[in-house]
């Protein structure tokens, strides 16, 4: 025991502590050195993004604009707009800060690849969908165009992100939006949410946390100076009015309205009810999205709740003479419309 | 938005180019509403020319009524817990009997005629040593110990799948292990872990979710094998039994092992959780599980099958892994340098480790060396025990594997060895956590086609077994300093 103590901890201790920080590439020390560098180049970035966003909102950016926005000193603010400067991507107008060509290039392939990373994380990955945005705010900063060329034929040039934004082309087109707020819905008519604002987080991961997502369907109730009642899948949903600023839908017709009249989801059918698919849900996609068509969960099927696990979940459900069990998050994905067994 | 102009005199490949891009700015995404509608269309013509059996206008059909009844609230667990406690009695009370047979033959006979053969043809020792006592002996206890239970095992639990009741069990407990993020196929893989874990990698297959079943397959060691089952209930009977009065030594020790089972089966549901939070969180994740119609099973079929695609197939991964581990074994035994086997350098080496996490030497290089399969890891403890100890009268020679007459007799051979009650509970714990064998992680290659999860799967349980021991042995330590 006496060997283990003196000789086999301390050496163990040592050695730890060495690879910690000198690990090639990964060590501490490794990371604090190419860590100041990333940082600049970062910040100048982001600093380009919210020139660009308020060219595109039309609003005048400021050095103390990007100290606001990017919760840096003004004295660091100021540092960056004057690097910004240096590097031709934008030029001082009083105390206005206007983007050249270079720049608003150069913004537009961030935003780019902010957007195509979140599609990317909504398709292709298991991401929950609160994390995309932190991911992506990561990932933007280290895609090269080339890289999110390949990224954008891979997944087959996608228009919007999944929160409902447009993804620019490489030369920097863009669908064009044709939204209205929400609080623009007359009591009583339905709109559908082409945009769900992903900032500030606080109040997008309450959207999301209450269920809404770009492509659902919502009927405004009514609304007050305090609060906006809406329904949404069901459900009534009361927001702030700061909250339901978030979100911009598209006005639905009267006949559009009268499909979607009385929708309810898979998981509201117990067995041994029966429905009929109205459609799959937006939110599900992806992988998701081609097994539940591949296994016949297609629009105009009948399906029949079968029976319920003893553990509470799964239910099985007849689909096409064939039995599937599907979660309750699964279920909810699936609208339905009632029949009469 | 650009609208190129279109003239038919200088139209270039560009222009046309141009154009659709701008269209599809205009026209929006119609990809999905294109598959949807071909998937519609499919079922429409689907609907048009097949036919299908009425299905009763009343009552249930027979299908329903089996399912009603394996998935009741009432009857679903207790009938699960039964089937699966019936396949494992007969698996374990039906292997005794052909291994110890094959013990017979294996080493009881032939292995003492190839000796004799050997020096009739005046081989020299190290030659006969090296292809009888190391690669022979070790490839013949692995087949006398694998072969039966899982030739008896796989068939049976082949058999209920065909049935179509395990997609059943999947139903039943998937609420489980969709709270640990994992899948309820997973409870099949698992079960298939008790009998054997590189064939469990195989049928992690079912798992069509490519996250959940990467955690199957990390996950899945933590069910105790068939290999790793005698040593647990030699070391229970040996050193826990032996605390309670004899009329309540079985008891107590099959409580045990149990214990150390069901630890694994808590392990399993908390790594999962852990996994599929850290590691594995951006993987993709689906889930469905189709519950086919019942059928009689095909019973021939079956057991061709699973002996073949198996059975067989485990165990030919298994001897190829145990022949150079039988050298190996032979040979750390055997080479001297300067008056000292390779064991014993490597033993003393070992050493310091093996007692900071309350083993020793000789079993960390047990299990080093006897990485093909479990089942020759307590050989090989014995064989090096009275290799390094030096006690006269036991063993069979240097580097030649054994087991003991009795329990008593390998209890000789432990406190020789120097082992304490602190030993055998590490050694029960270690058995639990650590790597899998080598066909098994061989096989997690093979199926996942990847070094990297294959490297979680091997390094991260062997990295927990090390940790979880060696705060047994300091938690022991202490309690003996303040109690002791």
């Amino acid at each position: 025991m006496g060997e283990v103590i003196t000789f086999w901890v301390p050496w163990t201790l040592i050695m730890l502590a060495l690879a910690v920080l000198f690990w090639p590439g990964r060590g501490l020390f490794w990371r604090q050195r190419r860590s100041k560098e990333e940082r600049e180049r970062i910040q100048v970035e982001d600093a380009l993004k919210y020139l660009y966003f308020c060219e595109r909102e039309q609003r005048r950016p400021t050095v103390a604009g990007i100290a606001g926005r990017m919760q840096v000193s003004e004295n660091r603010a100021a540092h960056i707009s004057q690097e910004l400067q240096e590097m031709g991507f934008a030029v001082m107008q009083g105390d206005v800060i206007k983007l050249t060509g270079d720049g608003r290039a150069y913004a537009l392939h961030i935003v780019r690849a902010h957007r195509l990373w979140e599609r990317h994380l909504a398709d292709e990955t298991g991401y929950a969908e609160r994390e995309w945005h932190a991911r992506a705010e990561q990932a933007e900063h280290s895609l090269t165009p080339e890289e999110a060329d390949a990224l954008a034929a891979r997944l087959r040039n996608p228009l919007r992100d999944p929160h409902g934004d447009p993804i620019p082309t490489a030369t920097g087109e863009m669908v064009n939006e044709h939204g209205q707020l929400v609080t623009a819905l007359e009591p009583g008519r339905s709109g559908r949410i082409l945009h769900l604002e992903d900032e500030p987080e606080g109040l997008y991961a309450q959207l999301v946390a209450e269920g809404f997502y770009p492509g659902m369907i919502i009927e405004m109730v009514d609304q007050s100076s305090d609060r906006v009642r809406v329904w949404a899948d069901g459900n009534e949903v009361v927001l702030a009015p700061l909250t339901a600023s978030l979100i911009s839908v598209q006005p639905m017709s009267m006949r559009e309205e009268l499909i979607v009249e009385g929708a309810e989801t898979l998981a509201d059918l117990e067995p041994p009810e029966m429905g009929r698919i109205i459609s799959l849900s937006p939110r599900c996609r992806g992988v998701e999205r081609r097994r539940f068509l591949d296994l016949g969960f297609v629009p105009g099927t009948e399906i029949a709740a079968e029976m319920i696990s003893p553990g509470g979940e799964p239910t099985a459900y007849r689909v096409r003479d064939t039995l599937i069990a599907l979660r309750k998050n699964q279920a909810g994905m699936i609208l339905v419309e009632r029949v009469e067994g | 938005m650009t609208t190129a102009t279109i003239s038919q005199g200088n139209l270039t490949p560009q222009d046309v180019l141009e154009q659709a891009a701008s269209l599809r700015l205009r026209v929006g995404d119609f990809h999905e509403k294109l598959v949807e509608s071909n998937y519609a269309e499919a079922a429409d013509i689907a609907d048009s020319v097949v036919t299908r059996p009425e299905r009763p206008a009343h009552g249930l059909s027979l299908d329903q009524r089996i399912d009603r009844l394996v998935t009741s609230r009432l009857w679903g667990f207790p009938l699960m817990i039964l089937l699966f406690a019936i396949v494992f009695w007969i698996t374990i009370s039906g292997a005794n009997i052909p291994s110890s047979m094959l013990m017979n033959v294996l080493i009881g006979r032939i292995y003492p005629l190839l000796h004799v053969g050997a020096d009739a043809i005046h081989l020299p020792w190290w030659l006969s040593g090296l292809l009888i006592d190391g690669m022979y002996l070790a490839t013949a206890w692995v087949i006398s110990v694998m072969l039966p239970p899982m030739a008896i095992f796989f068939p049976l639990f082949t058999l209920l799948e065909d049935f179509g009741y395990l997609p059943r069990v999947a139903f039943n407990l998937d609420n489980v292990f969709r709270k640990s993020g994992a899948h309820g196929k997973q409870a099949l893989s698992m079960m298939m872990g008790f009998g054997c874990n590189a064939a469990a990698m195989v049928s992690t297959r079912v798992i069509d979710s490519p996250r959940e079943r990467l955690i199957a397959m990390i996950t899945n060691n933590f069910a105790l094998c068939n290999g790793r089952w005698p040593t647990q209930i030699l070391i229970a009977t040996l050193f826990i039994g032996s605390l309670v009065p004899a009329y309540l030594a079985g008891i107590v020790s099959a409580l045990a092992v149990v214990g150390i089972a069901m630890l694994g089966v808590l392990l399993t549901f908390a790594v999962s959780w852990a996994l599929s939070r850290t590691l594995l969180q951006g993987e993709v994740s689906t889930f469905s599980l189709e519950l086919p119609p019942y059928r009689p099973p095909r019973v021939w079929q079956t057991i061709y099958t699973s002996i073949i695609d198996r059975t067989l197939f485990v165990l030919w991964r298994a001897v190829v892994f145990a022949l150079p581990a039988g050298a190996v074994i032979w040979l750390v035994s055997n080479i001297q340098i300067g008056g000292e086997s390779i064991a014993a350098y490597f033993i003393n080496w070992l050493n310091p480790l093996g007692l900071l996490i309350g083993l020793n030497g000789v079993i960390l290089l047990a299990y080093v060396v006897a990485i093909p399969a479990n089942e020759i890891v307590i050989p090989t403890i014995l064989m090096l025990t009275v290799l390094t100890t030096g006690i006269s009268g036991m063993g069979a020679g240097a580097g030649v594997m054994f087991e003991a007459n009795s329990p008593a007799g390998a209890m000789a051979i432990f406190q020789a060895g120097g082992w304490t009650l602190l030993t055998g509970v590490n050694l029960m714990l270690f058995s639990l956590i650590h790597n899998p064998c080598s066909t098994t992680i061989y096989t997690m290659y093979t199926e996942s086609g990847s070094r990297k999860w294959t490297a979680v799967a091997a390094l991260l349980p062997l990295a927990m077994g090390f940790v979880v021991t060696f705060m047994v042995a300091q938690a022991w330590r202490l309690g003996a300093m303040i109690f002791g």
